[in-house]
């Protein structure tokens, strides 16, 4: 797995970028495990100062210096893109692989219920779910529930790819040796699905984090826990861009945008080791 | 009324498959409406130890059906509605469709494997050659699995194969070379019996020259029975012992080979064989009018009648026995060989 990465590292620019991109990212969110100043507290240095070397990102209207609390808030925002898209795809995975190999009764209960999940409209009942939370309201709590909402479109995407491996000869042959239908799907159908689930993880992030930011500019979530969206919606709160705060805005959003790119490059590069057709594809006149 | 007295065959050499009677149709439902598509219609045969039993026919008439009957590697929509399917593995009599999934899973591989059609692509391709070996075979061997793949090594080598090929992917091997592999593949835990349904037909002549020498060698290694299913004439008049022609779901000639094809009785085998090109003959080829009847809806009478030229009254109305006209030859025909 060492060796893995080494070579990737070293060979693939894609790689190599996305993972500077991510570790920088994730090097300056660990550093909120030593910020000088707890996340909650404010007015703990002077208020609306510019970028200077003393308070490198400058320091928001409520008192606060925007480095520290942007540690905490990508490292909260990062946790939280990480839990929903995992629940999110382990729920996928087991499901459109499951629906797609059994077919038939399975298959139909397993798909109306996901169905269900494509056609209701998330947003409103994300609202709901805050207005019933309320004071409960965390953001493993937000990622439980987006995990529970967001795995049916990829649910379906995989489905179809199982649909398609049934029908294979590999897994004739599978079934006639004997083998159970964990082992067949697991073994022969999962490599296969992996990276279209790369792909989805990442587009899973996407939209979790987008939607968790769209919540918290409203205010629909816990608005005390730091999160990118959260300091948006704080400094929507002080109106900082007609106060001219632009670096309250300016500073999570580049790193939110950072924290994407680095994602994304990983995700296509892992692919291509996960994927031998396309690594040989890349590889061009090489093997014969 | 089928043919029970053709079924005596070499009574000196030991049997290894008794198929009787069988029917395998595939049936669906839908929205209310039921479907039946008879594609193995009353099948009968008898395959001794140490032969190769060729199936020939053209497309749709059955020949997979039968094999993937015979194997047991049915599904839905496809039943078996009748008659038995009984193999003789070390002197033991084992009915296939009396057995249970474990019985089932312990005669494949060590006593019977199955060469799928389209064969070349039983290889899992995001999955090593040596993944697809474990995966498929292990369970088959009792072994320890350093010797299981010493054993695979073995093997492979024997069949002049390259072990090397175990680190590869299937894409990366040719068309011939995923199709030795998978002769290997089948033929790791020498089973009795080896069915391999169109080996060679998406390959070009020399390679298929090639798997079909390498089929045969390893059949006469292990001294197993096979059934070889292909529609090309020539492939069997090379490889098979005994030839069995079918025709929309039934068995409607069988005999040595050589046999069948030099002396056909039935019309239909006639122009089988008559549709080989053969080198000096310049002369037009005769294709036969019309084609393979609907299955979900076959004639009455002779499956073949509307297409034959020989159609009498008869073949309208009953279906021709099997009759035996020479040592191990029948045919099913009102006209050439009436009872």
């Amino acid at each position: 797995m060492f060796a893995i990465l080494r070579d990737l590292f070293r060979y693939k620019r894609e790689f190599r970028v996305g993972a500077i991109l991510t570790m920088f990212i994730a090097v300056f969110a660990s550093l909120s495990f030593v910020s000088p100043y707890p996340p909650q507290d404010q007015f703990v240095v002077q208020p609306d100062l510019p970028p200077s070397w003393a308070y490198w990102f400058g320091t928001t209207s409520r008192g606060q210096d925007v480095f520290w609390q942007l540690s905490f808030a990508i490292r909260n925002t990062m946790l939280f893109g990480l839990a929903v898209a995992i629940l999110s795809r382990i729920i996928s995975i087991a499901i459109g692989m499951w629906s797609g190999y059994m077919g038939g009764f399975v298959d139909r209960v397993l798909m109306s219920i996901n169905d269900t999940f494509i056609v209701i409209p998330l947003f409103p009942l994300l609202v709901l779910f805050y207005f019933v939370m309320r004071d409960k309201m965390s953001w493993p709590l937000l990622a439980l529930a987006m995990a529970l909402l967001g795995w049916a479109y990829d649910a379906r995407l995989i489905r179809s790819l199982a649909l398609s491996l049934k029908m294979r000869e590999f897994t004739q042959q599978s079934v006639f040796s004997g083998m159970r239908t964990s082992e067949i799907v697991l073994q022969e159908h999962l490599p296969y699905v992996l990276p279209i689930v790369f792909y989805t993880t990442m587009n899973n992030m996407n939209w979790s984090v987008g939607l968790e930011v769209t919540l918290s500019v409203l205010g629909f979530t816990n608005i005390d826990t730091p999160t990118i969206g959260v300091m948006i919606y704080w400094a929507n709160q002080h109106t900082a861009l007609v106060a001219g705060i632009w670096w309250w805005i300016f500073f999570p959003v580049l790193f939110v945008v950072i924290l994407f790119i680095g994602l994304f490059l990983l995700a296509i590069s892992m692919n291509e080791y996960i994927d031998p057709r396309s690594r040989l594809a890349r590889m061009g006149g090489m093997h014969g | 009324m089928s043919a029970a007295p053709a079924l005596q065959a070499n009574v000196a050499s030991e049997r290894a498959l008794t198929v009787s009677n069988l029917r395998a149709y595939y049936q669906t439902k839908y929205f209310g409406i039921s479907r039946e598509v008879r594609a193995v219609d009353g099948v009968s045969l008898v395959i001794d130890r140490d032969e190769i039993y060729g199936l020939a026919g053209e497309s749709s008439c059955g020949k997979t059906t039968l094999v993937k009957t015979i194997v047991r590697a049915i599904r839905p929509p496809l039943n078996v509605i009748d008659g038995s399917v009984s193999f003789r593995f070390a002197g033991c009599e084992h009915d296939i469709y009396t057995l249970g999934e474990a019985e089932l899973t312990g005669l494949r591989w060590k006593h019977l494997s199955y060469i799928l059609q389209g064969s070349m692509n039983v290889l899992n391709p995001v999955r090593r050659v040596r993944e697809s070996f474990i995966d498929f075979a292990y369970r088959h061997i009792k072994r320890p699995m350093p010797e299981f793949l010493r054993f695979v090594e073995n093997h492979l080598a024997r069949l002049r194969l390259d072990p090397a090929v175990l680190d590869n992917f299937p894409h990366e091997l040719s068309g011939g070379m995923r199709q030795r592999v998978t002769i290997a593949l089948a033929s790791v835990c020498r089973p009795d019996f080896i069915v391999a349904d169109e080996p060679t037909t998406a390959l070009d002549v020399v390679v298929q020259k090639d798997v079909l020498g390498l089929l045969r060698e390893v059949q006469r290694e292990i001294r197993s029975s096979m059934i070889l299913v292909t529609h090309d004439i020539g492939v069997h008049a090379n490889v098979t012992d005994r030839l069995g022609v079918m025709y929309a779901g039934r068995l409607v000639e069988e005999g040595r080979t050589v046999e069948v094809i030099r002396s056909s009785r039935h019309p239909y085998t006639a122009h089988l064989v008559s549709s080989l090109p053969r080198i000096g003959d310049a002369t037009q080829k005769k294709g036969l009018e019309g084609s393979p009847p609907n299955l979900a809806a076959p004639p009455p009478g002779c499956r073949f009648h509307p297409r034959c030229p020989l159609a009498m009254d008869v073949c309208r109305k009953e279906h021709p026995p099997m009759v035996v006209v020479a040592a191990e030859h029948r045919v099913a025909c009102w006209a050439t060989a009436p009872p």
